[in-house]
């Protein structure tokens, strides 16, 4: 029965296509648009996701001023991580590290990369992975050792980007001055950065002594980690840590921090949390076009309905019931609905690759966003068009009938 | 089981203008049509003849008065269920201008009353092939209205009136929207279906077509003046 009707409700529609059409393209756009703004929402996220993900909550950094900031004579040292370690209470682990640029060549290649001074839990505080070789140890810092451990992104950039690891381990590289280093370690690939800037990829890890000594510098200023056991023992440990080291560095109570201490799991919640602020507004203006569109079917129902009176009320007379009547105009609005869904959902899947060519957009396609846009067209279409369909299902038959 | 087909007691019709005001249509109709009986009403325009086959197809409420069909009272029902039932299957209605729906073929049209009833799409396509047969226009089939004759679409609508095989068939100027050829086939139908038993009730202004009738029933004003009207001899 309600098969028939909806053959009817098709024929209808069919039979008057190019209203069909006009009536859906609302609905089409709503879809695609809401498709394609979940897809930024999630890139965006996604994107915080992988720039951060290096980054722990319960990390605190401690970075040396620089420039204009730079107003004392001291600098932050290595060993100011092990003091923080020794009388700041919850710390689990700190480290230190340098960090600076420099050319590095292997033959005829050679690129700039960034050059980390690290010891040797710095890979674990920054969740790298090992993708061949070793990791650096206490005792290459100790000896002041010439090796290396580099990010994939320098691999690619100096072996080509189908480089055997196993090949790679082992070779030597040319620093500034032509001091030669052993790689001993390749990292997977990451993707991430600990500042932003920094990519981990494109990067060179040394003994934090042999850089200091051979490479950057006596001078360089160092960026410690902290580690808290906790994430609720960040904020008072950001308090200890700057009292502790105001205490080291002979701070006079009217001086101010010649440092700059911040908890990047903080950072990484603010960018999360605009991330999300962005994709809520997107998704209410995407709602807000759905919704005008339920409005343009209900007007085309509303045509079609005051066209068709005759016929309603001929369907009447020859038994329909009101049930039938209101089921059929149910049926079109339904089918045009979901037929602009369909179209807004495979419009939305050929609009993400295109936007993704372009620089600076990040794209990426959910289902999420294909089954909300999707049900949420059909509500629209049965929740607009239910006012016309009643109307139609209540006309008295014979004053339907005489309507021309 | 009564043998009557419709029975009326003192119906009375009004509508109601926006400003109030009433406007009497029937006024104390008494009416008793017997089962299998073919009955034609006549008289002036604005009498209320078309009102009065409206009441007895249950497209209107009636304002007053008594309804009985084959004896069971039904002018105080409301109910939409009913209603549409009644008309579905118990009566088929016949309209001056054919009222096809114009996308659907004649087949189909036919079909329809068939579809509201519930009837399996196998059924219902035998029974309104049967139809188009009997009507003589099996060839037509596959025809949209537009694409049909006057008197075609008329055997069309006929047809359809007839797929649940009701007890009733009424008839708005049947012939109004033919020629005369076309107009006496279609009254050579009716007369058909009149020696089937059918119960018929025609509203027409037209003598020629009323004495295909058993009985004239002759209404003024809203009330019935004679309810078994003689033709002047002429005819």
């Amino acid at each position: 029965m309600y098969l028939e009707i909806s053959k009817m409700a098709w024929g209808a529609l069919v039979s008057n296509k190019i209203r069909s059409f006009l009536s859906i393209l609302g609905i089409v756009i709503g879809v695609s648009t809401v498709i394609v703004v979940v897809g930024i929402g999630t890139g965006a996220k996604k994107q915080i996701a992988d720039q951060y993900k290096n980054l722990s909550a319960t990390q605190i950094m401690v970075m040396g001023m620089m420039g204009r900031g730079a107003i004392t004579n001291t600098k932050l040292k290595a060993e100011d991580a092990d003091v923080i370690l020794q009388k700041v209470s919850n710390v689990s682990d700190t480290t230190a590290f340098i960090s600076g640029n420099d050319t590095i060549s292997y033959g005829k290649e050679s690129s700039s990369a960034s050059v980390f001074g690290i010891r040797d839990n710095f890979f674990s505080i920054t969740n790298l992975d090992l993708l061949e070789g070793r990791f650096l140890t206490a005792d290459d810092n100790e000896a002041r050792s010439k090796v290396a451990v580099i990010g994939y992104g320098l691999a690619e950039t100096l072996f080509g980007e189908d480089f055997d690891s196993n090949q790679v381990v082992g070779q030597v590289l040319t620093v500034s001055g032509g001091k030669k280093i052993d790689i001993v370690g390749v990292l997977k690939e990451n993707g991430g950065s600990a500042m932003g800037r920094m990519s981990y990829d494109d990067a060179i890890f040394l003994p934090y002594l042999t850089t200091e000594k051979t490479i950057l510098g006596g001078n360089t200023q160092a960026t410690i980690v902290v580690l808290m056991k906790d994430v609720d023992y960040v904020e008072s440990g950001m308090e200890d840590v700057t009292a502790v080291l105001r205490v080291e560095h002979n701070l006079k109570l009217t001086q101010e921090d010649d440092f700059r201490i911040f908890d990047p799991g903080s950072m990484v919640g603010a960018a999360q949390e605009s991330a999300n602020t962005m994709s809520l507004l997107l998704i209410s203006i995407a709602t807000i076009v759905l919704i005008v569109s339920g409005v343009g079917i209900m007007n085309v129902m509303f045509v079609t309905v005051a066209e068709r009176t005759k016929e309603i009320g001929i369907a009447k007379a020859i038994g329909a019931k009101q049930e039938d009547v209101l089921s059929q105009f149910l049926f079109e609005s339904i089918i045009l609905s979901i037929g602009g869904g369909l179209i807004g959902v495979a419009l939305g899947q050929i609009i993400i690759p295109i936007l993704n060519k372009f620089d600076g957009w990040y794209v990426v396609p959910s289902f999420s966003g294909v089954i909300l846009s999707f049900t949420f067209s059909a509500l629209v279409g049965l929740f607009f068009g239910f006012y016309p369909a009643f109307k139609a299902s209540r006309l008295d038959p014979v004053d339907a009938l005489r309507s021309e | 089981m009564s043998d009557l087909a419709i029975k009326m007691i003192d119906v009375h019709k009004s509508y109601y203008l926006a400003n109030g005001e009433e406007i009497k249509v029937l006024c104390g109709i008494d009416l008793e049509i017997k089962r299998g009986e073919f009955v034609a009403l006549m008289g002036e325009s604005g009498g209320g003849k078309t009102t009065l086959l409206n009441i007895i197809g249950c497209l209107h409420p009636l304002t007053s008065g008594k309804y009985f069909l084959e004896g069971e009272d039904i002018g105080s029902v409301r109910d939409d269920y009913t209603l549409a039932f009644i008309r579905n299957k118990k009566m088929g209605f016949i309209f001056q201008q054919f009222n096809l729906f114009s996308r659907l073929s004649a087949w189909a049209n036919i079909a329809l009353p068939g579809v509201y009833a519930g009837i399996d799409k196998e059924k219902r396509d035998i029974r309104a092939l049967e139809l188009l047969k009997t009507l003589d226009i099996l060839e037509r089939k596959d025809h949209k209205p537009t694409e049909l004759s006057g008197g075609q679409q008329q055997r069309v609508a006929i047809a359809r009136s007839l797929m649940n095989n009701p007890e009733i068939l009424l008839a708005d100027e049947p012939t109004g929207a033919l020629d005369s050829k076309n107009g006496l086939e279609v009254m050579d139908i009716f007369k058909n279906l009149a020696k089937q038993k059918k119960t018929i009730v025609m509203v027409t202004h037209t003598a020629e077509v009323a004495k295909y009738a058993d009985r004239i029933i002759y209404m003024r004003d809203g009330k019935i003046l004679d309810n078994n009207y003689t033709l002047k001899s002429d005819y």
